[in-house]
């Protein structure tokens, strides 16, 4: 679905790399977090994959991006948004409207999605996100993490096959930041959707993705399954990345030769682990 | 001011009435301002939006309006009163200026032609989502869409504007620039506040073109809008006010 060979990109009037020599393959229906310091190239590969690098933000780039069977350097922007949703964190410059149902609608229009099934979707997309309320406000009368919602509703109408999402959740309190990784990961079910996050709170991406990507300085540093790479919190903490706290403390109990099992990676296991030592 | 040129939802006559009509009579009224000689019509225009204004439940705008565009016309009204030279002097003045009759009559009816040309923009923008008038300008006169929606943009932008200025304003507040001081102080301070602003503003606009964009912005046509807007009853009275504005106009 997507396929990334030996991406390199430095931004226009810069001579560090943004990107150093990533090779990525992500397969459709994956569930894929990205994590890192700031400044790793986590937004940069973003815009990769929606054409905005190099389209929009210019620079030098190598090598070759494929999404969706769409080459990410002959295809233009338009062409790739028909295929990969964006969500960025900056949901205040990403409004194109004024009123919340008019937010959802305007992509919806601009791809010809039929008359009949608009409504449909734009209520779906509303009732999902839990806002049906919100719908006849103005958005400059919403707070942070409500706009958010309405971004997160605007993309997830369009039912892309790809959704990525750069730090989309940043304003939303916890248990809507749960129910939006819920609600891709049901989507992923139902439709194979692919999804790809930037996230910094490791917790969600250790409960919802099957892959975790960690980036630093460009690089993909450490590539795997969320419950493998989490298995290096020693690694990850070099690398700026807090490990979920059950699973610092599962090492910890480790070291001192407490507990011998595989660490846990969310609460439940937690419990499972401390019922057995305990025991 | 914030939100003085924003939609404000309701179920009155005006909120069901087609946008492209609701221009119309916005237009006529601004128009009819300017073209009526008689002091009197503008007068009444100008009540008519006034009471307009507050029947629709947008008193609030009313008042932020004729305080913000009032503050305006009294600037004008005193800075040319005395340079009018014509008609009979009522009060001499120094340096050979006068107030006339006619300098009277002239700067009143100004104020209230820019009075009256600025309310019913702002009660129209009231009753109106920008989207239905961005879709009506296209659908209906066939203006392209990127026209039309660079225009309602800009219109968006205006109060997104204030709320950054205010942003800058408190920053290099906290950052300890001083607001209150001598003239020259405050021109002084014009760089420091401006420039922030003209940095953030061509920002948003930059990330604003690439959001529309990324959802298809460049994919629509002609007749992508998914509302629709059949001409009703309603619509007909009030092309009936609008011509009857425009002919009391004329004849006045
Ligand atoms: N428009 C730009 N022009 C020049 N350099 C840029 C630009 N945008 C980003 N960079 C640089 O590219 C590198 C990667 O930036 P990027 O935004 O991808 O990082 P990130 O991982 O998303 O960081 P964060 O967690 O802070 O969002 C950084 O060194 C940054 O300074
Ligand atoms: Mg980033």
């Amino acid at each position: 679905m997507i396929e990334l060979r030996n991406v390199s990109f430095s931004y226009e009037g810069s001579a560090d790399r943004a990107l150093d020599d990533v090779c990525l393959s992500i397969a459709p229906g994956e569930f894929v977090g990205v994590i890192g310091p700031a400044g790793a190239g986590k937004t940069t590969l973003m815009h990769t994959l929606s054409g905005i690098v190099p389209h929009v933000r210019r620079g030098e780039f190598f090598g070759a991006a494929n999404v969706a069977g769409l080459d990410t350097i002959t295809s233009t922007v338009a062409e790739m948004s028909k295929t990969v949703g964006c969500v960025f964190q900056d949901v205040e410059s990403q409004f194109v409207t004024t009123m919340v149902e008019d937010e959802i609608l305007f992509a919806l229009e601009n791809f010809s999605i039929p008359r009949d099934e608009i409504p449909k979707r734009v209520d779906r997309a509303l009732s999902d996100l839990d806002i049906a309320d919100l719908r006849s406000r103005s958005l400059s009368s919403l707070s942070g993490g409500q706009k958010q919602k309405v971004a997160l509703a605007a993309a997830l109408a369009l039912s892309p096959s790809v959704l990525a999402f750069d730090e989309a959740t940043g304003e939303l309190d916890p248990a809507s930041s749960v129910q939006v990784f819920a609600l891709l990961s049901q989507l992923r079910r139902e439709r194979n959707t692919t999804i790809i996050v930037v996230e910094q709170k490791i917790m969600l991406l250790s409960a919802f993705a099957d892959r975790l990507i960690v980036m630093d300085q460009g690089r993909v540093a450490i590539d795997g399954p969320v419950r493998q790479t989490l298995e290096r919190p020693g690694r990850l903490l070099e690398l700026g990345v807090n490990c979920p706290r059950v699973t610092t403390l599962a090492a910890r109990l480790r070291d001192k030769g407490l507990y011998q099992g595989a660490p846990p990676i969310n609460l439940d296991e937690a419990e499972v682990m401390a019922r057995g030592i305990l025991r | 001011m914030p939100g003085i040129l924003e939609y404000q939802s309701g179920d009155t006559i005006l909120h069901h009435t087609h946008p492209l009509v609701k221009l119309l009579l916005a237009v006529s009224v601004c128009v009819g301002g300017f073209i009526t000689k008689s002091l009197m019509f503008n007068l009444a225009l100008l009540l008519l939006s006034i009471s307009g204004g507050f029947a629709l439940g947008m008193g609030r705008k009313v008042k932020a309006t004729l305080k913000g565009a009032g503050s305006l016309c009294l600037f004008l009204f005193t800075l040319q009163l005395p340079f009018v030279r014509s008609g009979r002097t009522l009060i001499p003045l120094p340096f050979g200026l006068k107030v006339t009759d006619m300098g009277l009559r002239f700067c009143a009816q100004l104020s209230m032609r820019l009075l009256g040309a600025t309310l019913p923009l702002v009660l129209m923008l009231g009753v109106t989502r920008l989207s239905d008038l961005t879709n009506a300008l296209v659908a209906q006169l066939g203006i392209p869409y990127r026209y039309a929606f660079v225009v309602t943009t800009a219109i968006r932008f205006i109060p997104i504007l204030f709320v950054e200025m205010h942003d800058v304003i408190e920053a290099q507040t906290a950052r300890g620039v001083e607001l209150d001081g001598s003239f020259t102080q405050k021109i002084r301070l014009i760089p420091p506040l401006c420039v922030p602003l003209l940095v953030s503003c061509v920002q948003r606009m930059e990330n604003n073109a690439l959001a529309a964009e990324l959802r298809g912005f460049y994919l629509r046509k002609r007749g992508s809008g998914y509302r629709r807007y059949p001409l009703n009853g309603a619509d007909a009275l009030v092309l009936t006010v609008c011509a009857a504005i425009l002919a009391i106009a004329i004849i006045t």
